[in-house]
């Protein structure tokens, strides 16, 4: 398949007027898993993991807006 | 990662409540699997990073609107699986990584790699071992109902049905 064939075939999957083959040919693809089994260190995947997560708290401000309750130890000793 | 075992279902509760804990720790628990699996359809990082960014800030947007019986894990492949076309299709809309798709992507159409999503999924290493240690366990018991009562034959127990049935 060439990068053109690819390009009408995710044109057309992606506006719904794809042949019953095309959108089962796309699918299947999405679905293919095996081939992308790597084994991944866990600081890796925590660093890509926390990365993602500063990019959406970033975007999003949630920190800003809701920002966490303090718990009740930490109002406690503050008292003293 | 997970952080915790607070179940799904409360966890979505939680989110429709604006709780920043809660939507951090499905986050913990989806992001990895889902860039791993972009990553490895698109073959770069840099994109998969940017499509699982994008899925987890429109659910943050959309946590107000959730259905009920709503299915995370349905929904977040779902949107991958979107993104991750329109991402392609972009790409080669702009002409960019055309390189990258020809080699990377576009063998992964090919028939021969296709027909491997169509076989049954393999039982993991720890599954077939609990399935043939509880096959091994079913073969050295019988059941109850073939096993003889200590003491008790089949000729006595017609007997005493007999004499039931005569007093009836």
């Amino acid at each position: 398949m060439t990068t053109k064939t690819l390009h009408r075939k995710t044109n057309r999957y992606l506006s719904g007027a794809a042949m019953p083959a095309e959108a089962r040919q796309i699918e299947t693809w999405l679905s293919c898993t095996e081939q992308h089994k790597s084994v991944v260190p866990e600081t890796e995947k925590e660093k890509i993991e926390q990365e993602i997560l500063e990019e959406v708290r970033a975007f999003t401000a949630y920190p800003l807006f809701f920002p966490k309750a303090e718990p009740w130890w930490k109002k406690f000793t503050a008292i003293f | 990662m997970s952080r915790n075992f607070t179940p799904e279902e409360t966890l979505i509760d939680q989110l429709f409540l604006d709780d920043t804990d809660a939507f951090e720790e499905l986050y913990h628990r989806y992001s990895y699997p889902l860039y791993a699996y972009c990553a490895g359809k698109l073959d770069s990082p840099a994109d998969a990073k940017q499509i699982v960014r994008d899925v987890f800030i429109a659910l943050w947007e959309k946590r107000h609107s959730l259905p009920v019986g709503f299915s995370l894990s349905l929904y977040l492949y779902k949107e991958v699986r979107k993104a991750l076309v329109n991402c392609i299709n972009e790409k080669l809309e702009t002409e960019k990584d055309l390189t990258r798709i020809q080699t990377r992507i576009i063998p992964g159409f090919a028939m021969i790699n296709l027909q491997k999503a169509r076989q049954p999924v393999r039982k993991s290493y720890s599954e077939m071992r609990y399935l043939q240690l509880l096959a091994k366990n079913n073969q050295s018991k019988t059941p109850w109902w073939n096993q003889a009562p200590a003491g008790i034959t089949v000729k006595d127990i017609k007997q005493v049905l007999q004499k039931a049935f005569n007093l009836l």
